[in-house]
Parts: C-alpha cells; structure tokens; sequence
C-alpha cells in the first residue's frame, strides 16, 4: 500500500515534469490527474484503515 | 522542502524546462523512479544471488535476462553493467593498452577515454577533425599511418565517438572501423550520447565494443552505463580471474577483473533496467525529437546573428550555438551583464543553459513535448525582441 501511494506521486511527478513549467493540463492530462489524485485518496484512506487500527 | 540534512529536495524537471546538454536522456522514466524507490537499499538486488554468485546471473529481478535484451538490442554478443560509460573506457584500455603503446583517439573525443588510456599507460593520438567538425575515414587512415611511422606500430586501440560532446556531430564510425580493421585495430564504440537515445547496431557498424552511458542516454540513474562487446572481444574484456591466494589458497570463481566482481548492485542497475522497455520504444521514434529540435533551432536562427556551429541540419538534439553577433552584443550593456539570458530563461521556466553565458554554449532538447519546444521557441525570440535584436519573421 505504500508503494502504492508513492508510485501514485511518482506519476504525478512525471505529469508535472510533461507539462513543465505552465502546468496547464490539457483534457486529457486533467483526467489523468483526476483519476491519480483520487486513487492516492483511496490508498491514504487504506493506509489510515490499516496502521491506525 | 529538505529531503536531509542540508540537501533540498531537487525539482529543476518538475518546475522547468531543462535543456541542460548533459542532463537531457538521463532524466528518470516514471517506472525507474518507482524502481529506486524499492531498491534504495545497498545491496538491493543481491536478495537472489545464487552460484555462480555473479551480478550478470541474478535471474529475480531478472538481471540475466537484461543483459541478454541489451546485448541483442545493440546487435552485439555480450553485455555487463558498468558504473558509467568512464569504466566502460577503462575496461578496455586496461585489457589492451600496455606501457607506451599508442592508442588512436580523436579531437572530439571525450576528456575520460584519454584518462582511461593514460591509466594504462597509453599514448594518445588524435584524428584530427575536419572544417565540419567531423572525422572521417581518410582522416583515420592518415592518422594510423603516422602513428606508424612514429612508433613503427599500428594503435592497440581506437576510441571513436558517434556523436562528440563538443558539437553533437556524428562521425562515420563504420567507415572509420573499416579502416582501423584493416589494421587489426579493435574499435570502441562511444555511444555515451547515443546508446539509448537513436538505433545502436554494433554489427553493422563493424565495431568490437559499444559503451553506453545510462545516466547520460538511458533515463538512468548515475552511475551507470553499459558496455558491450563481440564473442571474439568479451572473452578478452570479460575474462575470469585466476588469480590465487597463497595462504588460503582462495579463488574467485568467475568474477571478472575489469569488472572488479559486480558492477552495479542496487538503485543504479533496477533504474537502468526498468526504463529500458521505454529507452527501447523511444529510440525508434528519434525523428521526432529531431523535429521538435528544429522548432526550437528555427527560432534561434531567426534571431540575426546567431550561427549553429554544429552540423547543420541537425542530426542529434545536442547543439553548439554562437550567440556573440546576438545575445552576447546585449550583455555588453546589460545591467545584468550576461547573466540576462539565463536569468530571462530562468523567468520563462527553462533552465540548463550556463548562467553568463552569451557568447558560445550548448543545449538539447532530448524529451520535451512539442509544446515545451513551442514555448522554448517562443521564448528566445521574445527575449531577443525584447532586448533590440533582429529576428527575422
């Protein structure tokens, strides 16, 4: 689950280096973003769920 | 934000456009981040080592498999990691160069195959590079001859670069190689700015040992590069040792001496290893990078008094400029003297280009999209145009 939410920002990463230095996500790329953005959500939420406890 | 003590986290690629020459092949695919995130730790890939106990066997992560792809990729017979192109140099000359033996190199050529022929204990002679900063095959046939009658031998050796460092040309390695053979001079291939960046075929270029530098043309991590050679050479590079302790008697089965035993044991070798399915992909599509490159070499043209010093039209995405008709006219009188440039870049979100410097200097555009080159494009000229220099429409 870490590797998970660390290869999540490795994507992210990646995506703001594509896009340096404007950002300016096209439709595509925002949806990308999207999709990462709540994926890490999840594996945060997985992440609390499971040291937490 | 600090990622230790005293060392700030690094975001040059995230916040900029980075047309730094030496940095641009070299930068991390996503999948070789995320490989160095899992084998950060020392020994990394060690976890599997079995007998024969040598790097190049580790089938988990499968490291054995890699060298065999690499190997067939470059069209040669063998392969070992090395901790940069510099080492795979030194491999060579350690094998075949001896005290006072010549060793044929050329103008271009990079500062580290002269090191790795000094530590030999080699000579260095150049082929002198043409008007076009090229090097030819006539040029090599004449060199080889005078290094005949200089020492009464032929080179033990040649180093020749495909594409130099200094101008990003490319030279005719098989022409060259087909002229060094009919000497028996053995050819080493510097790949250090092509080996993962265009077509590598060590075969049909004739040569017996192609070097690759991961960190500079892999997407690599530092250090670490490849060398490769042909069956008849890698018995003679990639020897095993027989040296044999006289107390314990000890042996050390199959390491090889020039490697020094295993190469690249961790983060470097996973980093190599799990961008090479995109280094592979990506090599076939060099054109467009030369195409994005030219959108950027229009715009710097377009500006009246800039020359390219390098081959042109450009057959790499490393470039030699000549801004002193142009830029550096603007750093006479600059508040900002010639730190301007790159301080105008800097404003622009691009970095790379050596700060001071206007009068000659390099770059590559290697990576970027063709919105970067747009906006790479777009920006010389505006600062050209800002600052009273012609561009042409």
């Amino acid at each position: 689950m870490t590797f998970q939410a660390i290869y999540t920002l490795t994507d992210l990463r990646v995506l703001l280096r594509e896009t340096a230095p404007s950002h300016d996500l096209d439709p595509g790329q925002k949806a990308q973003a999207q999709r990462l953005l709540e994926n890490l959500e999840r594996q945060v939420g997985s992440l609390k769920q499971e040291m937490l406890k | 934000m600090k990622c230790g003590n005293g060392i700030e986290a690094r975001q040059v690629d995230e916040l900029c456009i980075n047309i730094d020459p030496i940095q641009a092949g070299g930068r991390l695919t996503a999948d070789a981040m995320k490989a160095v995130v899992a084998y950060g730790d020392g020994y990394s890939v060690c976890d599997n080592c079995r007998k024969p106990n040598r790097l190049d066997y580790i089938s988990k992560p499968p490291i054995a498999e890699f060298h065999k792809d690499v190997a067939a990729w470059l069209n040669m017979d063998a392969v070992r990691t090395v901790p940069g192109a510099r080492r795979g140099f030194q491999a060579v000359a350690q094998t075949y160069v001896n005290k006072g033996d010549p060793v044929l190199l050329t103008s271009l050529s990079h500062y580290t195959e002269f090191l790795a022929v000094e530590e030999a204990g080699g000579i260095a002679r150049e082929i002198p590079a043409n008007d076009q900063k090229l090097v030819t095959p006539d040029a090599a046939a004449a060199k080889i001859e005078e290094v005949k009658r200089e020492f009464g031998r032929a080179p033990v050796l040649a180093f020749i670069d495909h594409v130099d460092y200094q101008f990003g040309n490319m030279h005719d390695v098989a022409g060259i190689a087909k002229v060094a053979h009919q000497y028996d001079i053995p050819v080493a291939y510097n790949g250090a700015y092509t080996v993962g960046i265009l077509p590598v075929d060590g075969k049909a270029m004739g040569v017996d040992f192609v070097v690759g530098s991961g960190h500079k043309s892999m997407a690599a991590p530092a250090p670490s590069g490849i060398l490769a050679a042909t069956a008849e050479r890698g018995k003679e590079v990639f020897r095993t040792t027989a040296i044999v302790g006289d107390v314990t008697q000890r042996k050390f089965g199959i390491k090889e001496p020039e490697m020094m035993g295993c190469t690249l044991m961790g983060a470097t070798l996973v980093g190599m290893m799990a961008s090479f399915p995109h280094v592979k992909e990506r090599v076939k599509h060099f054109d467009r990078e030369l195409a994005n490159h030219k959108i950027v070499m229009d715009a710097l043209l377009s500006i009246k008094g800039t020359a390219c010093l390098s081959e042109y039209p450009r057959k790499h995405t490393m470039t030699r400029i000549n801004t002193i008709e142009s830029f550096d006219k603007v750093a006479e009188t600059h508040k900002k003297r010639g730190y301007y440039l790159s301080s105008a870049l800097e404003e622009r979100g691009i970095t790379g280009v050596i700060p001071g410097a206007t009068k000659v200097w390099k770059f590559n555009t290697y990576g970027t999209t063709t919105k970067q080159a747009e906006h790479l494009a777009r920006s010389f000229v505006e600062i050209a145009k800002e600052n009273g220099l012609s561009v042409t429409e």
